[in-house]
């Protein structure tokens, strides 16, 4: 590939000042910086401002038949951002605005490369009495990629995953033209995806391989007058599902329904190394910390769906504490961001996931992250700590319930330190063999997989949706530009 | 106002406070690149570090970040990159040292960061790296070195006569030569801004304080400093700290941010000049004197303004209330914050050698701090530092706002 006419070819462009070829620009592209996974290549990063600019990259690209990688941040645990193939990193950072919101029928109009820092920020100024769900990772990242590669937040219990969040695109296709989805395809309001042909489906959970969306539109929320958040412990995670599992059927105006152990809450204090407990449930400490967010719209309602949360909390023997209560009573030490992602106590999401989440601070981590039925929750959580403890990890768990308990998230953390390339290869391991042990449970299927997962979904699919999956992708993509190396339809 | 008369449950003020994290490891400041290296890794390029989170709102905080726009212009690339040439994985480049000096070192990215050596010492190794710059020879920029050979001729970076250097000083100012304070006037002051010179002069006037000029007043390094050449500031503060001994000097008032600065921190922590000499900015002096009841302002100053923090003396000092609370205490001033403030203030963009080498980082770093001050209707902009007022002034177009040092507003109260 000549650099050097192919940059001059997008200076024209987006102008020379967002056109890079430099080493020192395209090193924070190669790699993600959090996974284990192996570093990629980025050729030449461009960052555009409108999705024309988009479209005269995406023809220059397919007139040279290099790879194309769509970017916002770069930071998702299946490394699905990082180039494979070398190529021309599309850096959307530009297009960071909220465009549109419309209160009537609540949604926003957003550009593709808007952060979360960026959409809340919007929101906390011109739209107080909405909000938008927010993440666990942190502000800096990318709202669009997140629901494309089906991430969820704080509202999943009534909305679903970011992908159920999402009521239309615009996409520039891998051949240039520029397509919308949803009702935005006929009408100025993108209220929805229906009645048309659900068309979102080319672009949604293909990992950025099947074109760049340039604009989304995400639901929004009223914020109710009236919240609790209850952050119930229980000694055992196999004490506290069960309890969850009602919950998620019992209505209640509950917005969130999550579960960690004592692992994942314990790395949420920014321990340092000589301050972290490998197993904290042998030193007697409950395993299963509960979150329960309800809101409502008067007093009396709230009053009554809390007080049915506290009996059902209780008919397993639980204390449904609040989380300001409960924080309260924690040492100092454990003061750190578990107590601070709850207005009541102070905070709010997203929080800087990777400072706070870095385990013993190494800077490193991965997951084997996957939807599910609610029925694995308890097995997958028993056959991740087994691994994790017999190569000395902290086992660190999380479950979301999600769309009113119609089905969950199931997610295993492993942090390392990414400065000691035997931590690297042990975690890698690790991540191997939770993944193929929980694979065996049925239903399991990981989201925002890297590399080595996608060929594992590939051999289980039926043939013929794989064949479809393949020939979707190649019609879309003749030349094999977007994101080549990465999602279910490379080949 | 109707966020509040509709939601009853009180949003939190941003993601985790630092100060809930416990045992972050302890480390020296003011050391070399080697020392750092080991720390740079836990950097993830997350992005938290390009926001501030507060109660008034969630906002951009990085000048150069917003300008450069590459991740390289941020912290998180700036972390990663120092990560990657101190492990071999990236070669030093002229690119390399560009984009380390393509920054105003204001710190607002290192506040943001909930990783606690990353929050507590990323400025360490962000000057390091210049530093580190220096040694390699590809730095300091080609307009820092000019000024930085001029300092060495005619101690000012200003291109200046060291002969003219006081030649702001009019007869009505009062000194003692005898006296064991020293107002330290600082280059910009006496070349560029010589009213802040003035006023402060006529201030301790008013008060009847005993002080004096330096009959040797040299440029107190902080340019030099600033742009990674230590070497060289060390030798300048040497010869400061002779001049301020055998004058005998004992206390120190700068009007200067960076004078200050340099001064009070990087003399004694990072050149190892224990001068044992009080250094206070001039706020810090006068809102002392108001504690003791001995200021009295006769002047009603009818001004709506908004204060602009100065890094030097903000987040690299601390200084953030002593400015406000004297602005306070001036009879008709109404203090009307930006969103952007203390802490998590914008940088005026003059620092960190970007005003001389980076030209357009620079002028949009001021534009957006101006626009920023307007949206809070305020009259006038007011900082402490002169270097932030000759920014401001340069920028602003057609009086849209206008620009005060806080003595120009402390003497008019004061003046009877």
């Amino acid at each position: 590939m000549n650099n050097g006419e192919i940059i001059a070819e997008l200076e024209k462009i987006v102008g020379d000042r967002y056109v890079s070829d430099e080493p020192e620009i395209q090193y924070l592209y190669h790699y993600d910086f959090i996974t284990a996974e192996p570093e990629g290549k980025c050729d030449i990063a461009i960052m555009p401002e409108t999705a024309e600019e988009v479209q005269e990259i995406v023809k220059i690209a397919n007139k040279h038949k290099i790879p194309i990688v769509p970017w916002v941040s770069g930071i998702n645990f299946g490394s699905i951002a990082t180039p494979r193939k070398g190529g021309i990193v599309v850096d959307l950072r530009r297009m960071n605005h909220v465009l549109e919101v419309n209160e009537d029928d609540m949604y926003a109009v957003v550009e593709g490369g808007i952060t979360w820092a960026d959409f809340k920020g919007y929101f906390d100024k011109y739209h107080p009495d909405f909000r938008i769900g927010v993440t666990f990772s942190p502000p800096g990242t990318g709202v669009v990629p997140s629901c494309l590669a089906y991430g969820m937040w704080d509202l999943g219990m009534i909305g679903g995953t970011g992908a159920e969040f999402t009521n239309g695109l615009e996409v520039v296709l891998p051949t240039g033209e520029l397509i919308r989805a949803g009702s935005c395809s006929l009408t100025d309001y993108w209220y929805g995806r229906q009645p048309l042909p659900d068309i979102s489906g080319l672009f949604i959970g293909w990992e950025g391989t099947t074109g760049i969306v340039t604009k989304a539109a995400i639901k929004i929320w009223p914020k109710l007058p009236y919240r609790t958040d209850f952050l119930p412990f229980a000694t055992r995670v196999e004490d506290g599902v069960p309890m969850l599992l009602k919950l998620s059927k019992a209505g209640l105006g509950i917005v969130d329904l999550l579960m960690t152990n004592m692992g994942w809450a314990q790395s949420l204090q920014c321990f340092d190394q000589k301050s972290v407990a490998i197993d904290p449930v042998s030193l007697g400490l409950p395993d299963f910390i509960g979150l329960i967010t309800t809101e409502a719209y008067t007093e009396e309602q709230h009053k009554a769906q809390c007080d049915a949360i506290k009996k059902i909390c209780r008919e397993y023997n639980i204390e449904p504490l609040t989380a300001d209560v409960q924080t309260r009573n924690f040492p100092k030490k454990m003061r750190g961001v578990l107590g601070h992602i709850f207005p009541v106590t102070g905070g709010q999401m997203p929080i800087q996931f990777w400072g706070c989440w870095n385990f013993a601070r190494g800077g490193g981590g991965e997951w084997i992250g996957c939807y599910n039925t609610t029925r694995n929750i308890i097995k997958y959580y028993q056959i991740s700590r087994e691994i994790c403890l017999k190569y000395g990890k902290s086992p660190q768990y999380y479950c979301r319930i999600m769309f009113g308990g119609h089905y969950c998230v199931t997610r295993t953390n492993v942090n390392f330190n990414k400065n000691d390339p035997e931590d690297i290869r042990k975690t890698r391991q690790i991540l191997k063999e939770i993944h193929d042990a929980v694979q065996q449970l049925e239903g399991t299927i990981m989201y925002k997989p890297p590399k080595w997962v996608v060929q594992h979904y590939k051999d289980k699919t039926l043939p013929e949706t794989n064949n479809l999956i393949e020939r979707i992708k190649k019609f879309l993509d003749p030349n094999n530009i977007m994101n080549p190396g990465q999602g279910i339809g490379d080949d | 106002m109707v966020k509040e008369e509709k939601i009853k449950f009180v949003d939190g003020k941003g993601i985790t406070r630092i100060e809930t994290v416990p045992d972050q490891q302890k480390l020296d400041r003011h050391k070399d690149l080697e020392y750092y290296k080991d720390i740079l890794y836990q950097c993830g390029k997350c992005g938290t570090c390009r926001t501030g989170y507060q109660e008034e709102g969630w906002f951009r905080v990085c000048p150069s970040g917003e300008f450069g726009k590459f991740e390289a212009y941020y912290l998180g690339g700036k972390n990663l990159l120092s990560w990657a040439v101190t492990s071999n994985r990236l070669d030093w480049t002229e690119n390399l040292a560009n984009i380390f000096y393509q920054c105003s070192v204001c710190l607002a990215c290192t506040q943001q960061c909930q990783i606690p050596e990353i929050h507590y010492y990323a400025g360490e190794w962000l000057m390091a790296m210049r530093e580190k710059a220096v040694q390699k020879g590809l730095g300091p920029m080609p307009e820092q070195k000019q000024y930085t050979d001029h300092v060495g001729k005619e101690f000012n970076p200003y291109m200046e006569k060291h002969k003219d250097r006081t030649n702001w000083i009019t007869s009505n100012i009062k000194q003692s030569q005898d006296a064991k304070l020293a107002y330290f006037v600082g280059c910009t002051t006496s070349y560029r801004e010589q009213k802040i010179a003035i006023n402060t002069a006529e201030i301790l006037n008013s008060l009847q304080v005993d002080f004096k000029i330096l009959k040797e007043e040299y440029c107190c390094g902080s340019p030099v400093y600033m742009t990674g050449q230590t070497e060289k500031a060390k030798q300048i503060a040497e010869t400061n700290v002779n001049i301020f001994k055998n004058e005998g000097i004992e206390k120190i008032i700068t009007s200067c941010a960076g004078c200050y600065r340099t001064l009070k921190e990087t003399y004694p922590k990072k050149f190892g000049l224990d001068h044992g000499i009080e250094i206070l900015h001039l706020p810090e002096f006068i809102l002392e004197k108001l504690n003791n009841n001995e200021v009295k302002f006769n002047n009603n100053v009818n001004m709506n303004i908004t204060y602009h923090d100065p890094c030097h003396i903000g987040r690299h000092m601390g200084i953030f209330e002593p400015p406000r609370e004297v602005l306070k205490n001036i009879p008709g001033i109404n203090l009307m914050e930006m969103p952007r403030n203390k802490q998590n203030a914008w940088c005026c963009g003059s620092g960190g050698g970007v005003r001389s080498a980076f030209k357009d980082l620079s002028n949009f770093a001021a534009n957006e701090r101006i626009e920023e001050a307007k949206e809070t209707t305020a009259e006038a902009i007011v900082s402490c530092c002169p270097f932030c007022l000759n920014q401001f002034k340069a920028n602003i177009k057609d009086g849209e706002i206008k620009t005060f040092d806080l003595s120009e507003l402390i003497n008019k109260a004061i003046k009877s």
